[in-house]
C-alpha cells in the first residue's frame, strides 16, 4: 500500500543552454494525489512532457509500478498506464465527445484493417460495449453530458470540455493520471464543481494515483495529499499543503523576492 | 431518453417518409445528370444549371435536405442499392452516345483518385499535391505493361495501384517526417519533377507519350462495342461500367474507413499529432497507411483512365491537375465522399459542356477554391459528425 | 575539365544563385512577420517580369530607344508594380486568413497562383506563348583563354549582387528594418512598443515581391524569354532554397539560393550525358534533404506548444 508507482529520480531536461528542469526527486504513492506546483516557467509542464515521453529528459530516471520507462515513446507511456490532459485543452474540436474519448481507449480497440472494413457485425458489438462503457464513465461527471455524445465538442463551454478530456484519459483505466492546470479558463464556481467530479473519481477508482499542476492554492489545499514546489526548474520544498504554505522560501517564491 | 446519432423523429417531407424522398432525390438527380450529360446547347447547360440552383434553394428551405439524410441513415442499405442501380441506368440510357459516357467515366474514375486523396487530405490532413502524378504512374504502368507484357489486363490493373504506392514509399519518408507547409514542398517537388522526368525520358515517351492497350476481362476486349436487345451499344459501355465499380468500391471502402476506429485514428493525427501520440496512436504507422491507401486508389484509376483513353503524355499529369484534384476534394468538403464525389461532377463535366468555361477552368476553379476557402471552408457538402454504425441508436 | 569552361559554369551559377537567393529572400520575410508561406510568390515574379515586357513595349511605343534608359525603367516600373500588387495580395488575401489554418493560407497562395498564371496566359496578348524579352544590355565579350566573359553577365551579377547586399542594409541597419525584425521577432511586444503592424507586413511583402520582380527581370534579360509558367518553377526553387537555408533566416535564405544553383550546375556538369535531368536531380535532392532535416538545414524555431 505505501509502495510508490511513480518514482522520479534526479530528472532533468534542458533546452540548448536553458535549464528547465533541474534534477527532480519526488515519488507518488498508490492511490494519493500530489499537487505540483510553482510560479509560470518553473517546469511544472515540461516535468509531465519529460514523463509522458513527449521529449526524452536529459538525465535522470523514472520508474513506474516496478519497471524503468525513463525516455520512452509517449504511446510506451500510455500502454504502461499513464494518462495525462494538457495544460491547453487539446480536444479535437470537430469531433464528437464520443470521439475524443475513444481516442483516450485507443490502446484497447481493435486496429485491424479486416476487423474494421469487413468485419462490420464484430465492430458493431466492439462499438457498442465502448458507448456503454463511455456513456457510464461520462455519466459520473454529468448526466446531460452522457446524453449528447455525438455533439461536436467545439460547441461546448470550457468545464465540460475539461471533464472530457478527464474522460478521454480515464477511459483507458489508467494508474496514474497528469491533470496539467485543469481549471485554467474557468470560473471559480466551475472550478469547484470539477474538483468535486476529480475527488469523486477517485473515491469510485480505488488504486488511482494523480498528479496535477495548479495555480489556485484553494485547490490545491482541498484535493492534495501532499506537494512539491518547484522554482527555477528545482524542488524547492515538499510536504502537506499546510507545510509548504508555511515555508519562507515558498512564500518568497511567490511573492517574489524583498 | 438516449438520442439517436443524428435526428431523433423520422423526418418527413411533404407528407413523404425519408425512404420516399430518398428514392424520388435518386431517381431525379440521375435524370438530371442524364440530361446535364446529354446537353448539346449551351443554352439547354445555363437552364440545367438554373433548375439545379431552384431545386437547391426550395429543397434547403422546406426541409427535402433533412429528410434526404435522414434516408441516407435510416435506410442506408436500400439507399445503397437504389444508388448503384440509378448509375448503372444512366450509362445505360446513355448506351450509344460515345462523348457523354466518356465524361461519366472520367468522373467515376476522378471520383476513385479524389476519395483517396480525400483519405489523405481530408482525414489525415497530410496534403498531397501530387495526385495527378500517381494518376499518370497508373496511366503509364499500363501503358509500359499493355505494350511490353502479356500479363492480363485486369491484373494490370491492380498492378497500377501497386506501382504508385510503390513509387509513394519514396516520398513516404520526408512526407511523414515533415509537417504542414515542408510536407507541402515535398509532394510539389515531386509533382513538378514526375512531369519533368516523363518530357525527358526517351524509353516512357518523351513528350509525345505512349499508347496503352485496351482493357481485357475473360477475352472480352473493351474496345468492342456490346450489343444489346440488337441496338450496338457505344464500348464505352464497357468502361462506365467497370469505373462505376470502382467509384462504388473506393466509396464503400473510405465511407467503411471513416466509419471505423481506423478513421477516427486519421482524424486524431489530423487535429492533434502531440496528443494522439500522448494516447498511444502510432502517427507514423498512420500516416504511412493513409498515403498508401490514397496512392492506391488514385494510381488504379489512372491505369483505367489511361486504358480508356489509349492514349498517355506528360502534359495530361502537370502540377496544374495535381491542384484540380485537390480543388475536388476542398470544393467538395474535406472528408465527405458525397461532397467529393459532387465536386468532381461540377469540375470534370462543366467545363466540357462550356465551352467558354473551358479554356478558363483552371482559372475559374481556382478562384472558386479561394472564394470557397474564404467564405465557406467547410465546402459544397460539409462533413457531418463521424456515426460509426448508420441509424444505429443508443436505446436499440 | 579545362579552367575556362569552369568559370564558364561558375559564372552561370553565380547567376542563377543571385536569382534564387532574391526570391527565397522573399520567401523567408514573409515568414519571418506573419509565419506563413504564400506560394503564390514565384506567379508574383513571373507578373514582375510581364510587367517590365509591357513596360519596354510601351517604351518603344513612345519612341525612347536608349537602352540604358529603357533597362533602368523597365527594372523600376516592374519593381514598383509588383511591389503594389505584393502589398495588394497581402492586404486583402493573407492578412484575413492569418488566424485560418497555415493550411488554408497555403491553399489559397497555391491557388492565387494558379490564377495568376491563368490570367496572364488567357488575357494577356498571345500570353500562351513564351516572349522574346529584349537584350537591353551590352553582349560585348572579352575574351580570356577560351572563357568568355560577357559585359550583361557581368552587369547582371554585379547589380544582382548588389541587390541583395542592399536588401542586408535595408533590414539589418535601418529603422524601417528594426521595425520588420521587431514584428518577425514578436509581434504582440512591437505592436505594444508602437510600431504599425500592418504597414510593416504590407511593406515587408512590398519589398520581397519588388526583389521577386528584380529576380524576374534578371531571367528576362538572361534567358531572353518570358513565358506564363516561369514562376512555378522559380517559386518552387526559391521556396526550396528558403527551406534548406532555415526559413526566416535572411542568410539562410541567400544561402540556399545559391547552394540550389551550385546543385543545378553540378548536376549539369556531373551528368552531362543527361543534362536535361539536372531539375530532376536538383528536386530529388530537395526531397532527400527534407528526409534527412524535415525543417531544412537550419532548423526554423519551433513554437508547438504542449
Amino acid at each position: 500500500m505505501t509502495d510508490p508507482v511513480l518514482e522520479i529520480v534526479g530528472l532533468s531536461k534542458t533546452f540548448g543552454g536553458v535549464t528547465a528542469l533541474d534534477a527532480l526527486s519526488m515519488s507518488v504513492r498508490r492511490g494519493e494525489i500530489v499537487g505540483l506546483i510553482g510560479p509560470n516557467g518553473s517546469g511544472k509542464t515540461t516535468s509531465f512532457n519529460a514523463v509522458t515521453g513527449i521529449f526524452p529528459p536529459s538525465d535522470g530516471t523514472v520508474r513506474f509500478d516496478g519497471t524503468d520507462i525513463t525516455g520512452l515513446s509517449p504511446q510506451k507511456v500510455y500502454a504502461a498506464g499513464i494518462a495525462r490532459t494538457f495544460q491547453r485543452s487539446r480536444l479535437c474540436l470537430p469531433l464528437s465527445i464520443f470521439d475524443n474519448i475513444m481516442v483516450g481507449n485507443h490502446g484497447r480497440l481493435s486496429k485491424g484493417l479486416w476487423f474494421n472494413l469487413v468485419r462490420r457485425r464484430a465492430f458493431r458489438r466492439e462499438f457498442e460495449r465502448c458507448h456503454a462503457q463511455t456513456r457510464a464513465l461520462v455519466g459520473t461527471f454529468s448526466a446531460s453530458l452522457a446524453d449528447r455524445m455525438f455533439e461536436p465538442v467545439g460547441a461546448l463551454p470550457m468545464i465540460e470540455r475539461r471533464r472530457i478530456e478527464i474522460c478521454r484519459a480515464l477511459i483507458s483505466q489508467p494508474k496514474l493520471l497528469l491533470l496539467d492546470e485543469p481549471s485554467a479558463g474557468m470560473t471559480h464556481d466551475e472550478t469547484t464543481q470539477l474538483m468535486d467530479d476529480i475527488l469523486d473519481v477517485r473515491q469510485r477508482l480505488e488504486g488511482l494515483s494523480i498528479i496535477i499542476i495548479e495555480h489556485e492554492m484553494g485547490v490545491i489545499e482541498r484535493i492534495t495529499d501532499h506537494c512539491v514546489v518547484l522554482n527555477y526548474g528545482r524542488k524547492i520544498c515538499e510536504g502537506t499543503f499546510a507545510h509548504i504554505a508555511a515555508d519562507p522560501e515558498v512564500q518568497q517564491a511567490y511573492l517574489g523576492a524583498e | 431518453m438516449s438520442r439517436a446519432p443524428l435526428t431523433a423523429t423520422p423526418t418527413t417531407w411533404l407528407g413523404l417518409p425519408p425512404l420516399a424522398v430518398g428514392v424520388l432525390f435518386v431517381v431525379l438527380a440521375s435524370t438530371y445528370a442524364w440530361l446535364f450529360l446529354h446537353a448539346e446547347s449551351e443554352p439547354e447547360v445555363l437552364v440545367l444549371l438554373a433548375v439545379a440552383a431552384v431545386a437547391a434553394v426550395i429543397g434547403g428551405r422546406t426541409g427535402a435536405d433533412r429528410a434526404l439524410s435522414s434516408a441516407m441513415t435510416r435506410h442506408s442499405g436500400a439507399m445503397n442499392g437504389v444508388i448503384v442501380l440509378s448509375v448503372v441506368a444512366v450509362i445505360f440510357l446513355l448506351g450509344t452516345e460515345h462523348f457523354p459516357l466518356l465524361m461519366l467515366t472520367t468522373v467515376l474514375l476522378y471520383v476513385t483518385a479524389a476519395l483517396g486523396l480525400n483519405i489523405q487530405f481530408g482525414y489525415t490532413g497530410m496534403v498531397n499535391f501530387a495526385g495527378a502524378a500517381f494518376f499518370g504512374i497508373g496511366a503509364y504502368t499500363a501503358a509500359v505493361m499493355t505494350a511490353h507484357t502479356s500479363i492480363p489486363p485486369l491484373l494490370i490493373l491492380v498492378l497500377g495501384g501497386v506501382m504508385s504506392a510503390l513509387i509513394g514509399f519514396i516520398l513516404v519518408i520526408p512526407v511523414v517526417r515533415t509537417r504542414g507547409h515542408y510536407s507541402a514542398v515535398v509532394t510539389i517537388a515531386f509533382a513538378v519533377l514526375f512531369k519533368t522526368f516523363l518530357e525527358v525520358n526517351d524509353i516512357l515517351g518523351g513528350p509525345q507519350g505512349l499508347m496503352v492497350g485496351s482493357m481485357t476481362i475473360l477475352g472480352w476486349d473493351f474496345n468492342n462495342s456490346p450489343v444489346l436487345f440488337g441496338i450496338e451499344l457505344s464500348f464505352y459501355v464497357n468502361y462506365a461500367l467497370l469505373g462505376a465499380t470502382l467509384a462504388v468500391v473506393a466509396f464503400m471502402f473510405t465511407r467503411r474507413l471513416e466509419r471505423s476506429w481506423l478513421g477516427l485514428t486519421l482524424d486524431s493525427v489530423r487535429l492533434d499529432e502531440t496528443a494522439s501520440a500522448c494516447f498511444g496512436i502510432g502517427v507514423t504507422r498512420a500516416k504511412v497507411l493513409a498515403f498508401t491507401i490514397g496512392n492506391v486508389m488514385t494510381g488504379i484509376a489512372g491505369t483505367l483512365y489511361g486504358m480508356m483513353v489509349s492514349f498517355v503524355a506528360p502534359t495530361s499529369f502537370t502540377f496544374a491537375d495535381s491542384l484540380l484534384l485537390v480543388a475536388i476534394v476542398l470544393l467538395g468538403g474535406m472528408g465527405s465522399p458525397w461532397g467529393t464525389a459532387l465536386a468532381a461532377f461540377i469540375v470534370i463535366v462543366l467545363p466540357e459542356k462550356l465551352q467558354i468555361i473551358q479554356e478558363y477552368r483552371f482559372l475559374l476553379f481556382s478562384v472558386l477554391v479561394i472564394a470557397m476557402l474564404l467564405f465557406r471552408p467547410d465546402g459544397l457538402l460539409p462533413r457531418k459528425v463521424r456515426d460509426y454504425v448508420p441509424g444505429w441508436r443508443a436505446d436499440t | 575539365m579545362d579552367i575556362g569552361l569552369l568559370g564558364q559554369y561558375l559564372a552561370n551559377g553565380i547567376i542563377l544563385g543571385t536569382m534564387y537567393a532574391l526570391v527565397a529572400v522573399g520567401f523567408t520575410l514573409f515568414f519571418g512577420v506573419l509565419d506563413v508561406i504564400k506560394f503564390s510568390h514565384g506567379d508574383v515574379l513571373m507578373l514582375g517580369a510581364f510587367t517590365g515586357f509591357t513596360a519596354f513595349l510601351g517604351l518603344e511605343a513612345a519612341g525612347v530607344a536608349d537602352p540604358w534608359v529603357q533597362v533602368v525603367a523597365v527594372t523600376l516600373v516592374a519593381v514598383a508594380g509588383t511591389a503594389f500588387i505584393g502589398a495588394v495580395i497581402a492586404r486583402y488575401l493573407v492578412l484575413p486568413l492569418k488566424s485560418a489554418p497555415p493550411l488554408n493560407i497555403l491553399l489559397v497562395t497555391l491557388m492565387l497562383g494558379t490564377a495568376i498564371r491563368e490570367a496572364v496566359r488567357l488575357f494577356y496578348p498571345d500570353g500562351s506563348n513564351p516572349k522574346p524579352f529584349p537584350a537591353l544590355l551590352p553582349t560585348s565579350s572579352t575574351d580570356l583563354g577560351n572563357f568568355t566573359l560577357r559585359a550583361d553577365s557581368v552587369i547582371l551579377v554585379s547589380v544582382g549582387l548588389a541587390v541583395i547586399f542592399g536588401l542586408h542594409l535595408l533590414i539589418n541597419r535601418t529603422r524601417l528594418g528594426l521595425a520588420i525584425r521587431a514584428v518577425a521577432q514578436d509581434e504582440e511586444t512591437a505592436k505594444t512598443m508602437g510600431i504599425n503592424y500592418t504597414m510593416i507586413v504590407l511593406v515587408t511583402f512590398a519589398i520581397g515581391s519588388g526583389a521577386a520582380a528584380f529576380a524576374g527581370i534578371m531571367n528576362g534579360l538572361y534567358y531572353n524569354e518570358v513565358n506564363f509558367g516561369m514562376g512555378l518553377l522559380l517559386g518552387l526553387i526559391g521556396f526550396s532554397s528558403a527551406i534548406v537555408g532555415g526559413l526566416g533566416n535572411l542568410y539562410g535564405a541567400i544561402l540556399g539560393g545559391f547552394l540550389f544553383a551550385a546543385l543545378q550546375t553540378i548536376g549539369a556538369v556531373a551528368l552531362p550525358f543527361a543534362s536535361a535531368y539536372k531539375d530532376v536531380f536538383a528536386f530529388g535532392v530537395v526531397i532527400a534533404v527534407m528526409a534527412w532535416k524535415p525543417t531544412g538545414l537550419i532548423a526554423e524555431r519551433t513554437s508547438d506548444r504542449v
